[in-house]
């Protein structure tokens, strides 16, 4: 993340919080919800715009291609896998709060391999952040810390962890997006000069 | 993240949230205590620590200033970025900035930079900088004893206004995250498969 890219991913989050800042005279108590949800907004506008930046002709891109001397991109996934494997993994992850269920049964965890084109991919993984949204804004001090069944079916965790570390996970994928872009000459959409 | 990183990482995460789940599952003597907002985050920040601090140490020091520009790939833009040692520094500083407004305490080295205090140049200094900031994030998490104190404003660290302690502690999971993804890249330009993602 550049100085630029630095600035505006601030600029988004603290956007998204500013109406509490704003309110002068009687600002909104913050909420759980709106925490989180602020925090998932970020993640979704830097996250799909990364997505959509990648060519339908590249798509399926991965460094091991490039053969680059000294590297080891052994079994990593391509471009369309890690955009997949996200979007799969908030299904699972933020659905355990909402019960909602991935539209497309699979055990992958590249996600759904019947999906194959970037629309696909895109689509699917747009409808997973919608659940997310519908996840964070369920949250509420009283039921955060109530537990959901982890994903391995074992045991349980807190519906707010589930919650925020989707947007962590995510943000791990995304960070390697981004030099899978640059490898193609594409400066990430949020690293761009406005 | 490959197969097998994505089931380490979910076998992290799970066996870090493992104390809350095996509350029901676990018959104790005494009772376990209820899961917190701080005790959440915490578990975040402990996974997040494990994960980035092992993949800095295993940057070589000799390649801790690597660059993916000095590769030449072709085609490639990399114009400007962050080299392996300022992605560490930058994080470690982004991580003071979002924590200390939370713990009230200054951090050890004031730095307007982006990629944090310039002085630090050896991977053994920077590295102490990165844990030092983590030992914050600790503190932190942990002081969010309940939801009231999770949402309590503190001044924006990065402009004016206000935002919650929430916002601040947890923020800099997602942020360091995204850095972490990147930097796991620039391992395995050099060959090196990052310590979450190997074979046990």
């Amino acid at each position: 993340m550049n100085y630029l890219r630095t600035l505006c991913v601030c600029s988004a989050l603290f956007f998204s919080v500013g109406v509490w800042a704003q309110a002068a005279t009687k600002p909104a108590a913050p909420t759980l919800a709106a925490e989180i949800d602020g925090q998932l907004s970020t993640l979704e506008k830097e996250f799909v715009s990364a997505a959509e930046a990648m060519p339908d002709d590249k798509f399926n891109f991965t460094p091991g291609g490039l053969n680059i001397a000294g590297s080891d991109y052994k079994g990593v996934k391509t471009f369309a896998e890690e955009v997949r494997h996200v979007a799969a993994s908030n299904y699972i992850l933020w659905g355990a709060v909402t019960g909602d269920k991935s539209p497309i049964a699979s055990t992958d965890t590249n996600g759904p391999a019947s999906l194959k084109s970037k629309a696909e991919i895109i689509k699917y993984l747009k409808d997973s952040f919608a659940v997310g949204h519908k996840a964070a804004q369920l949250l509420t001090v009283e039921n955060a810390l109530g537990q959901v069944p982890r994903p391995s079916g074992k045991g349980q965790w807190t519906k707010i962890y589930a919650v925020t570390f989707a947007i962590g996970h995510a943000f791990d994928h995304y960070g390697q997006m981004v030099e899978y872009l640059r490898m193609n000459g594409i400066v990430p959409p949020a690293s761009r000069q406005q | 993240m490959n197969h097998l990183r994505a089931l380490c990482f979910l076998a992290v995460m799970a066996f870090a949230a493992a104390a809350l789940g095996q509350a029901a599952a676990k018959p104790a003597a005494t009772p376990t205590p209820a899961p917190t907002i701080g005790g959440v985050i915490d578990r975040e920040i402990s996974i997040l620590e494990r994960e980035f601090v092992s993949a800095a140490e295993a940057m070589p020091d000799d390649k801790f200033n690597f660059a993916p520009a000095s590769l030449n790939i072709n085609g490639s833009d990399y114009k400007g970025v962050k080299t392996f040692a300022e992605e560490v520094r930058h994080v470690a500083a982004t991580n003071f900035q979002l924590w200390s407004p939370v713990t009230g305490e200054k951090p050890p080295i004031e730095s307007s930079e982006d990629n944090g205090p310039p002085q630090l140049k050896t991977k053994a200094e920077i590295i102490k900088y990165l844990k030092d900031s983590f030992a914050f994030g600790h503190k932190a998490a942990q002081s969010l004893t309940s939801e009231r104190a999770a949402l309590a404003m503190v001044p924006n660290p990065f402009g004016q206004g206000q935002t919650t302690k929430l916002f601040c502690t947890s923020f800099a999971v997602a942020h360091a995250f995204d850095h972490y993804g990147q930097m796991v890249e620039y391992l395995r330009m050099n060959g090196i498969i990052p310590p979450a993602s190997r074979q046990q």
